[in-house]
């Protein structure tokens, strides 16, 4: 457990020290305020209430999810795992005691931990911004389902990065990695939208999963079937990107 | 004498025919082991397998009686190694670098960190950046984080390579350093001889992935004027030279 702990505080370390995670968040900022901006004018120009206080963090996270946040955790998974082997740095620490099965988590949760992150900066940034243009709007339970609607987008979000280090233990190049996974993004987007009835089977299509959370009766039913096709997703790219992880000669 | 490292019966085959094949060897406590051999010998690809960065085909190594591939943290926990090239972060400080890896052990707080600088004449450099430093520098760090956690076992591909002529002489003198005083024991591959020669005092020559032969240094300068006849000699007996 002790390497284990080791080498997500270093994985973590070495995500942050890159420069990605400032330019993410700057970017995250900039979407955030050209939101808000949109949604004054709107206010102020047609004299419509276009979203309340807390309506404000769910539509930035619609956007963001779907958009900036695969964007940034494609990246960073390129370089935690292509970064590294063809940098030659992955041998720096498969050569230290701790297993590959370990290490390989250790990249897994340092990814999530990232996403989580990144999840939580956007939802504190956007709830500021609608606090500071739509205070009388604001209740309790609205935080709580916001709060709520951004916890839950970490699942479909780490599933979607699951598959990128899959293709990431497959592709040696960072660049073919990065292509495959923005054509599999696109195509992905593409069947759900000709075949909306078998949208559920595509990983893509589950960033917006947080509007189930974000209602006043629960789908049980509904939340739980996506939460297994989530989850199933997750086991199946988690243990075959190990697999050649594993495998890997290097 | 307890052996420290075991390689039994270790093959590794590539597509183009080339590779090791079935290499037997015993390296014990206390032994700085030079293992000699051109390039494209294979000693990469044996040191490879020692460290578990590569699966053999058939075979297993055993480092203090813990076989690599079943029980790799066990088998690597005395043992600081450099293979191929010494890498690090480029973007992290050598001292942001040593912390890294110094979290994999107990015992290894800042001031074994800079000990280990000091040790390898970097410690001025410590907070500077790895992407502005030299060849011989970054070698250097790389020895470093070889024994940052006091390795019993350190395996060293090429460690001198990239050094200048003061900085070989001063690893050298920290490799015999450490073997006398810690009694650390090294496994070092070159294609120089004329290094092995200074620095080992057991020599194994690996010859188109073949373990030719092993033997002592003092053994050797009996029988020959210099490393470098018994060299030709035992290449020569293969036929290949």
């Amino acid at each position: 457990m002790g390497t284990f702990k080791a080498a997500v505080i270093n994985e973590i370390i070495k995500i942050y020290k890159k420069k990605k995670v400032i330019v993410a968040v700057i970017i995250s900022l900039f979407a955030i305020v050209m939101g808000q901006l949109m949604v004054t004018v709107v206010n102020t120009g047609f004299g419509l209430r276009a979203v309340s206080g807390t309506q404000f963090p769910i539509l930035v996270l619609s956007l963001f999810s779907r958009t900036i946040l695969p964007f940034f955790t494609t990246l960073v998974v390129i370089d935690v795992f292509s970064g590294e082997f063809s940098h030659n740095t992955m041998k720096i620490t498969m050569t230290r005691p701790i297993t590959r099965i370990k290490l390989f988590t250790a990249k897994v949760s340092a990814v999530a931990f990232f996403v989580l992150v990144n999840l939580i900066i956007v939802m504190l940034l956007s709830m500021l911004a609608g606090i500071l243009f739509n205070s009388d709007s604001i209740t309790e339970m609205g935080v709580f389902r916001v709060l709520l609607a951004y916890i839950v987008t970490l699942i479909p979000v780490v599933a979607f990065a699951l598959i990128i280090v899959f293709l990431a233990n497959i592709f040696k190049s960072g660049t073919t990695v990065f292509f495959i996974s923005v054509i599999i993004f696109i195509a992905f987007n593409a069947i759900t939208i000709a075949f909306p009835r078998y949208s559920s089977l595509f990983i893509t299509s589950m960033f917006d999963w947080h509007s189930l959370w974000n209602v006043n009766t629960f789908q049980i039913s509904k939340i739980l079937r996506e939460f297994f096709i989530i989850l199933g997703c997750a086991i199946m790219f988690y243990t075959a990107g190990y697999y050649l992880f594993d495998k890997r000669d290097l | 004498m307890e052996t420290v490292l075991k390689v039994v019966g270790v093959t590794k085959k590539y597509n183009n025919g080339r590779g090791i094949f079935d290499i037997n060897l015993d390296v014990q406590r206390g032994d700085i082991f030079g293992f000699l051999g051109p390039n494209g010998a294979g000693k990469t690809t044996a040191m490879k397998i020692m460290t578990g960065l590569m699966s053999a085909d058939s075979g297993d190594v055993e480092i203090f009686g813990h076989s690599i591939t079943k029980e790799f943290e066990k088998a690597m926990r005395k043992v600081g190694c450099i293979i191929e090239t010494a890498e690090s972060y480029t973007y992290l400080s050598a001292y942001e670098n040593l912390k890294l890896f110094s979290r994999f052990y107990d015992d290894v707080d800042n001031n074994r960190i800079d000990e280990v600088l000091e040790l390898t004449g970097i410690l001025k450099y410590k907070k500077e950046k790895v992407k502005n430093f030299s060849l011989g520098m970054k070698q250097r760090l790389g020895i470093a984080a070889a024994i940052l956690s006091r390795p019993e076992l350190v395996i060293l591909d090429e460690p001198l390579n990239g050094l200048d002529v003061q900085g070989m002489i001063e690893i050298r003198k920290l490799i015999k350093l450490l073997a006398e005083t810690e009694k650390t024991t090294f496994f070092i591959s070159s294609h120089l001889i004329h290094d092995v020669e200074l620095t080992c005092d057991r020599i194994g020559i690996l010859y188109n992935g073949r373990l030719v032969n092993v033997d002592s240094k003092e053994n050797i300068l009996k029988n020959y004027a210099s490393l470098e006849n018994y060299y030709v000699s035992e290449v020569g007996k293969n036929g290949n030279i």
